[in-house]
C-alpha cells in the first residue's frame, strides 16, 4: 500500500492506493500516531484504495475516534466495493463519507 | 486448485493474487472473487496471528473445487489451536462509535460473503469447508 500525505495548515490529506489489510494496517496506524497531532481536519482519499479487510476498518475506525475528539474526519472517493464493506459491519453510519 | 501457505501474513495477498488468476481462466466474476478473497484473508490472518503461539513455520492448505454451475466449495486445514469460527459472537452493529469495540469484525465479514461454513477438528487439525455461491 502506498500512503501521500498532503498538509494544509492543520488540515491533513491522507491518499491510500492498494491493498488496506492485516499486513498494511500497522503502516497506516504508524503514520496516523504520528501525523495527527495538531490536525483538526482528516481527509482520507481512497480513489486508488482497492480492498479493505477488518484490519483496516479498526485502524479507520481508532482514527474517527481520535478525529470526533479533536475535530472532524472524512473519507472522500470511496467505490462501490468498499462501499458495500462500510456498510456491511454498520460503518456507513458511523463514518462520514463522500462519495 | 490447490494452494499451500505459510504461516506469515504477506502469504495471504498471493493466495488472493492465485484465486484472482485462477477466478478469470474458469469464468467467475470479479466480485465473487472479491467477496471470497476477503473472507479467506480474515480467517486466515486469525490463523496466521493467533494460532501459532509457539512460533515455528506451519503450513495451511487450502483447496478451492468448482461444483455445479454456480457455486465453489473451499476447504481450509491448518495445525493451528483450535478454533470454531461459528462460535465467535456476532458485534453488535448498531452501537454508537464511542462503544465500538476496536475488533471484532473479520468473522461478521466472513460469515456475510460466504453461503455456508462448516468447522470441525480432526487429527489435531481445524478443518473448514465454506460454500460460495455466485
Amino acid at each position: 500500500m502506498d500512503i501521500k500525505k498532503t498538509q494544509e495548515d492543520r488540515k491533513l490529506t491522507i491518499a491510500l492506493a492498494g491493498r488496506l489489510d492485516s499486513n498494511s494496517a500497522p503502516q497506516l496506524e504508524a503514520e496516523l500516531k504520528e501525523s495527527l497531532v495538531d490536525i483538526n481536519d482528516l481527509v482520507l482519499d481512497f480513489a486508488e484504495l482497492v480492498y479493505l479487510s477488518s484490519a483496516g476498518l479498526r485502524v479507520i475506525l481508532a482514527a474517527q475516534k481520535q478525529m470526533n475528539k479533536q475535530g472532524r474526519m472524512v473519507i472522500v472517493k470511496v467505490n462501490e466495493t468498499i462501499m458495500e464493506i462500510f456498510e456491511i459491519t454498520g460503518f456507513a453510519e458511523i463514518l462520514t463519507i463522500e462519495r | 486448485m490447490e494452494f499451500r501457505l505459510k504461516n506469515e501474513l504477506e502469504e495471504i495477498r498471493l493466495l488472493a493474487e492465485a484465486i484472482e488468476l485462477w477466478g478469470e481462466e474458469n469464468g467467475i466474476p470479479g466480485k465473487t472473487l472479491f467477496q471470497l478473497n476477503l473472507a479467506l484473508d480474515e480467517l486466515l490472518t486469525n490463523t496466521i496471528t493467533y494460532g501459532y503461539p509457539e512460533g515455528g513455520e506451519h503450513e495451511i492448505m487450502l483447496r478451492l473445487i468448482p461444483e455445479g454451475e454456480k457455486e465453489l466449495l473451499i476447504e481450509i486445514r491448518d495445525d493451528g489451536l483450535a478454533f470454531n469460527p461459528l462460535e465467535v459472537k456476532a458485534p453488535d452493529l448498531k452501537q454508537d462509535i464511542e462503544e465500538r469495540p476496536i475488533g471484532g469484525l473479520g468473522i461478521h465479514l466472513v460469515r456475510q460473503m460466504l453461503d455456508e461454513l462448516e468447522y470441525r477438528r480432526e487429527n489435531g487439525q481445524n478443518i473448514l469447508l465454506m460454500r460460495k455461491k455466485y
